[in-house]
């Protein structure tokens, strides 16, 4: 009697615990939060990068690999921001404007003086960077609210001077015809070569991310988010900090909007106003911060959303709305890391549950 | 000579007078105990000697150098190394990161060689983390080296605070209470790491609420009350010393 009870709850088990354990080895590891962040990569990791490389060629539909082209630019944006946002603690609502600078300064140098695209694509990242410098030095100063407020004014700035310089940046109507992305004579010209370019660049950035979180500047950025004063007093310059990390996300998201100028062809201002800061903001805070799969998780997942939903049309706004409300009652810790943990926490429960029954027994 | 020598600093917080003209010298090598009653401006002094304040009037030496007008950061790039009176333990990173943070300025690297990881940070990180787990075995804490800083109890977190201090290998370490809300046993760990310290010769300056403690292992004691230094010298003249015992016992039959 005893015996087939016990073997009752092993079968159980083993039915409830099976998917889970299949859904741990997908989603990002719990402990990326909070584990020594070491150099080793998991065995979860390259299941991820192969299921990158390989995905578009088994799903061969273009409109997936426009898509997963578009999140892939929003997740190097996003990438940046959360080494500002997720790991140094501090507000960025112009973030769009770094990226409108890398467009533009691609836009112009390859269209009227045709620049190689490759160098441009450098060229808008240093850009970007310098602006990031300039503006750093006097606002980083703030903090909180207040430093929300200023970044957001520099969004708007940046809007004000593209429209008005119309020699420069062609005013409201942009810039067209802008050259498809080349490597010495190879054209990235289809979606699907443009999807491993984009995904390519997001690879590279995400790996020196992941270096630069656990260096000296990750420890640092993350020291500042906690306690400045504790940053000082270990002799962490907290200002230097700040605009060191702010240069290097702003040159993401310059690397970023060179990349979408080519995919697009255009640069015009509509596209880098105040909603797609906000919008950058919320795939890092709804994917997770302080961890590097979050913001990707959360580009990949806002830029579906937002397709799935176009065929709403005038619903689509409000149905936006309410499912990024959920998401963030559900998830407050973001989708990239909560997850992780309630399953591993679910495993946890199943487990115990198990020792509990058999310790009646 | 003297590693810290404060020469006659105020400090009023709008019209109080937390300090007036206090002078002091810390010796090199020695544990400083700074004692007296709440308000007394114990933690007041602590953060004009960390550059956290600037005091109304008076200079501040260090090392013969004067470091009343700069910046925390630099006055701990000067070799000055602090714990706080609330625990400040960086709750977002691993016990052993916390302490690899303390080693920040002998790290030299840049931002974009940390982040291509080259040889040589490689190496320098390889070494960090290995002095680190050194540090922490020292301190009995080599055991959660991984877990969060923030789920270590609070006698854990305030070694780790003196860990992280210890990993800057400074020439002066300014503990702020370390002994507030420890247990006994807590307490009788954390003078054995302290005489460590004094051991490696590093001066220390303790603020202390708790006497008894100040009393056994710092070498001169010095006593605040309402701004004003009272007394100072070896524990056992200090506490024989009349004006200590009518202002920190207040009126308290010994």
């Amino acid at each position: 009697m005893v015996m087939k009870t016990e073997k009752e709850f092993r079968k159980r088990d083993f039915f409830y615990l099976m998917p889970l354990w299949l859904l741990s080895l997908i989603v990002p590891d719990a402990d990326d939060l909070y584990s020594y962040r070491s150099k080793e990569f998991k065995r979860k990791e390259l299941y991820y990068l192969g299921v990158v490389l390989i995905l578009p060629l088994i799903w061969s539909d273009p409109h997936f690999h426009h898509l997963m082209v578009l999140a892939g630019i929003y997740a190097i944006l996003a990438l940046g921001l959360s080494l500002f946002l997720g790991y140094a603690g501090q507000i960025s609502l112009g973030h769009a404007a770094f990226f409108g600078i890398g467009a533009y300064t691609t836009a112009i140098l390859t269209t009227r003086y045709a620049m190689p695209t490759v160098l441009a694509f450098w060229a808008s990242a240093v850009t970007a960077a310098a602006a990031a410098f300039l503006i750093g030095k006097p606002i980083l100063k703030l903090k909180g609210y207040f430093l929300a407020l200023a970044t957001l004014g520099f969004g708007e700035i940046f809007l004000v001077i593209v429209r008005e310089t119309r020699t420069l940046t062609g005013g409201v109507i942009g810039i067209f015809g802008i050259p498809w992305f080349s490597i010495a004579g190879f054209s990235f010209g289809t979606y699907l070569k443009q999807y491993y370019l984009i995904w390519g660049v997001l690879l590279g950035l995400f790996l020196f991310s992941k270096n630069l979180v656990r260096s000296k500047w990750g420890r640092a950025s993350l020291a500042v988010a906690v306690s400045e004063d504790a940053a000082k007093s270990v002799g962490i310059d907290v200002a230097q900090t700040k605009i060191k990390v702010f240069v290097m996300s702003a040159a993401f998201a310059g690397f970023a909007g060179s990349l979408f100028a080519c995919i697009m062809s255009t640069a015009n201002p509509e596209a880098f106003g105040l909603g797609f800061s906000t919008l950058i903001v919320m795939m890092v805070i709804l994917g997770g911060m302080g961890n590097l799969y979050g913001p990707i998780l959360g580009a990949i997942l806002l830029t579906y959303l937002m397709d799935v939903l176009a065929r709403y049309q005038e619903w689509s706004l409000p149905i936006y709305g309410v499912i990024l409300i959920l998401l963030l009652i559900f998830f407050p810790e973001g989708i990239g890391t909560r997850l992780g943990i309630r399953l591993i926490y679910l495993i946890g429960y199943w487990a115990k549950k198990r020792k509990r029954d058999e310790g009646k027994l | 000579m003297s590693l810290v020598f404060v020469d006659a600093i105020t400090k009023e917080y709008g019209g109080v007078r937390a300090l007036d003209r206090v002078s002091l010298e810390v010796e090199k090598g020695t544990i400083k105990g700074l004692i007296g009653p709440n308000g007394a401006g114990k933690s007041t002094l602590f953060h004009l000697i960390s550059g956290m304040e600037r005091p109304d009037s008076g200079k501040i030496y260090l090392k013969g150098k004067e470091i009343t007008s700069l910046e925390p950061d630099e006055i701990a790039a000067l070799g000055v190394a602090r714990t706080f009176q609330t625990v400040q333990t960086l709750g977002n990173m691993t016990v052993v990161e916390n302490i690899m943070t303390g080693m920040h300025l002998r790290l030299k690297a840049g931002l974009i060689s940390s982040g291509l990881w080259l040889p040589w940070i490689k190496r320098s990180e390889n070494e960090a983390l290995k002095e680190a787990k050194e540090i922490l075995d020292r301190l009995g804490l080599l055991g959660r080296w991984k877990s969060p800083a923030s789920q270590l109890p609070l006698g854990k977190q305030k070694l780790l605070e003196i860990g992280r201090a210890f990993a800057m290998k400074p020439d002066l370490i300014l503990l702020d209470e370390p002994a507030s809300g420890l247990t006994p046993a807590e307490m009788e760990q954390l003078s054995e790491r302290i005489g460590q310290l004094k051991k490696d010769g590093i001066t220390l300056f303790i603020v202390e609420h708790h006497m008894g403690m100040v009393m056994e292992i710092a070498d001169e004691v010095v006593v605040l009350d309402q701004g004003k230094l009272i007394a100072q010298g070896p524990p056992d003249v200090v506490r024989g010393d009349s004006r200590v015992i009518q202002a920190y016992m207040k009126g308290k039959p010994r």
